[in-house]
């Protein structure tokens, strides 16, 4: 494999679990995405790494549907999805998790995924008025939780969790919806070095016990090198590399993009 | 769980509409039970309120409409149209739920400060048609006072009752019956999958909305059962202030029932009842207030005269509302029993030990 430039992908973003065709966002006069066409194929771990404000949340708020895109077209699984409401998105198996701990606060552990558990089973709007809502859904919230290894904290409001925890809870609640494809954004942030081992431990295990194909934006070079099948290097908004970990760490585009920044930790 | 604690909501309202009326009329408390019934109306139109404001996270500032929907509803049918009280009731509360509804679907997805400030116009723009008294319906700012009760409802001494084909039931239980059912289908509403996701969407809407969840649907679906719980309200109180008033109609009503519910504790579902009763029997009491003697009646040292202070009641009501909002911020006279019940609990079961 080698390393593709801008606008070089593997295969036809239409033809991806997830693409992008020329996507831009401007805020005013900024560009935060700059024309960006990426393809990601099913069952792929794809890291999305760049300098800050390299545009690596706005890219997976604009696929995700909370920012409508400014220019360009965004694929999932064949579908044009670039106009879809973004509460849809989940339901046809795209998610997502948080940079920041976004979280239902005053809510138990288990409240929170089963609550997600509930949406997927009842789509967008479900105006179930007769069912305990504590049984629905509840057996896979807790499946979920013992994956993610919060089993033992289900009656725990969330505000009350650990940060560590949070991040998990995070990842917990995108797998309830039960994607194809997880856009997890910087998992983990803010972890310790321990903490941090074994949550790219759970990542890979999601990858690859449920198939499920990732995206992951992640500053840890030690994680993205150690997990990731594919590497894209985003840069003042422009995907300037794609390739395997190894190769994008040499080559001399990603070493110019950092300057110095990432070289030394790589 | 055991059986009580899963239905303590249910067993929670069964002794309150049965303590209620005793309890206000002691002769320590207030002495008089009729203001009960209109406790048990005030707490159904906050509750449905605070569907809401407490459960769903949307400021409305103009309920106080959907209490009129309910009450001119059945005044106009009575009074004006001599058409049954069922018809009025019926027409009433549907075209609350519809009104919520429309009404809902216009202003739901403009962001909280824009659905208090909408909501506040809009009730401000109903009041004045109502006050315009069109078709002659209305009454305008007189409100339907004449043959306005239904005929199965008999006044007696100012006791009222509800005459049926088998016997005559005392007013205060046929309210009764009704809060229990609206405020038992509002539990379930509440605990139901339906329920759950309201109070996702209060969490963190953001959130809500990327795990799929439709957020301005169980907005507009939220506005249209507190609309239409509230008018079912307004229909009790008709019937309890015999006729329809455009007071009803007011911004203070709609005021009151926010103040009531944040008194009260706006997460909690006795919240909007607890904020009822502190903020009525407080009203009442302080406005039966003459007297102040000390330490006893019986045994007066001091007496002294407190009538001229305690005519100004809503300024008292307003030190006790700040207070309470300075103390317990979120979780009003209820949450802080709550805890208090809760903190109480453990020293004791400490102190066994």
């Amino acid at each position: 494999m080698t390393v593709l430039g801008p606008n070089e992908s593997i295969l036809d973003p239409r033809e991806a679990a997830l693409g992008t065709e020329g996507l831009v966002r401007r805020f005013g006069e900024v560009t935060a995405v700059d024309d960006v066409t990426l393809a990601v194929p099913s069952g792929e771990l794809r890291a999305v790494i760049g300098p800050n404000g390299a545009g690596k949340t706005t890219l997976f708020n604009v696929v995700t549907g909370l920012l409508s895109p400014t220019a360009g077209r965004v694929w999932f699984e064949g579908t044009d999805v670039t106009d879809a409401p973004q509460y849809e998105r989940p339901h046809a198996g795209l998610a997502r998790s948080f940079q920041s701990n976004e979280l239902f606060t005053e809510e138990s552990v288990l409240e929170n995924v089963r609550v997600v558990v509930q949406t997927a089973e009842y789509g967008p709007f479900g105006l179930d008025l007769f069912r305990d809502a504590a049984s629905v859904g509840r057996e896979r919230a807790v499946e979920i939780l013992d994956r993610v290894g919060l089993d033992a904290a289900h009656d725990t409001l969330a505000k009350n969790l650990p940060h560590g925890d949070q991040r998990r809870l995070g990842i917990a609640m995108a797998l309830a919806t039960d994607p194809d494809v997880l856009l997890l954004d910087e998992p983990t942030s803010g972890m310790s070095p321990g903490a941090t081992t074994k949550t790219a431990a759970l990542v890979e295990d999601i990858h690859d016990s449920l198939g499920l194909t990732v995206l992951l934006i992640e500053h840890d070079m030690d994680v993205v090198l150690s997990i990731s099948d594919r590497v894209t290097v985003l840069d003042q908004g422009r995907a300037i590399a794609t390739g395997p970990p190894e190769e994008i760490r040499t080559d001399d585009d990603v070493q110019e993009a950092y300057l110095g920044g990432i070289r030394e930790e790589l | 769980m055991s059986a009580l604690s899963r239905y303590r909501v249910p067993v929670g309202l069964l002794v309150l509409v049965v303590a209620l009326r005793p309890v206000v009329a002691h002769q320590w408390l207030l002495g008089f039970g009729q203001i009960a019934t209109s406790m048990l109306i005030w707490m159904l139109f906050v509750a449905a309120f605070n569907l809401l404001f407490g459960f769903t996270g949307l400021l409305s500032f103009g309920h106080a409409m959907f209490f009129g929907f309910g009450m001119y509803g059945v005044a106009i049918a009575v009074a004006r149209l001599d058409l049954p009280f069922v018809v009025g009731a019926v027409v009433g509360v549907a075209f609350a739920a519809a009104f919520g509804n429309l009404l809902g679907r216009l202003i739901v997805e403009k962001g909280e400060i824009y659905f208090a400030m909408l909501t506040l116009a809009v009730g401000e723009a109903v009041y004045f048609v109502v006050n315009r008294n069109p078709l002659g319906l209305t009454g305008g700012s007189n409100g339907i006072s004449q043959n306005a009760l239904p005929p199965w409802v008999e006044t007696f001494r100012g006791q009222k009752s509800v005459v049926l084909p088998f016997a005559e039931v005392e007013w205060y239980w046929v309210v009764a019956v009704v809060f229990l059912l609206c405020m038992l289908a509002l539990w379930q509403l509440l605990r139901s999958p339906f329920g759950r996701s309201l109070v996702a969407v209060r969490e963190n809407e953001g959130l809500a909305r990327a795990m799929g969840m439709n957020v301005d649907r169980y907005k507009i679906a939220s506005f249209t059962a507190s609309g239409a719980l509230a008018s079912i309200a307004g229909v009790l109180l008709e019937i309890n202030t015999q006729g329809a008033s455009i007071e009803t109609f007011g911004v203070l009503t709609s005021g009151d029932a926010v103040l009531m519910a944040v008194l009260g504790g706006v997460n909690y579902f006795f919240g909007p009842v607890a904020g009822v009763f502190v903020w009525q029997f407080t009203a009442e009491y302080l406005s039966s207030f003459r007297m102040l003697n000390l330490p006893t009646t019986e045994l007066a040292l001091v007496s002294v005269d407190v009538s001229g202070v305690l005519q100004h009641w809503r300024f008292l009501l307003g030190a006790l509302f700040v207070a309470v909002v300075l103390l317990s911020p979120k979780d009003g006279v209820w949450g802080a029993l709550r805890d208090g019940v809760r903190v109480a609990a453990a020293r004791f079961r400490e102190v066994r030990r």
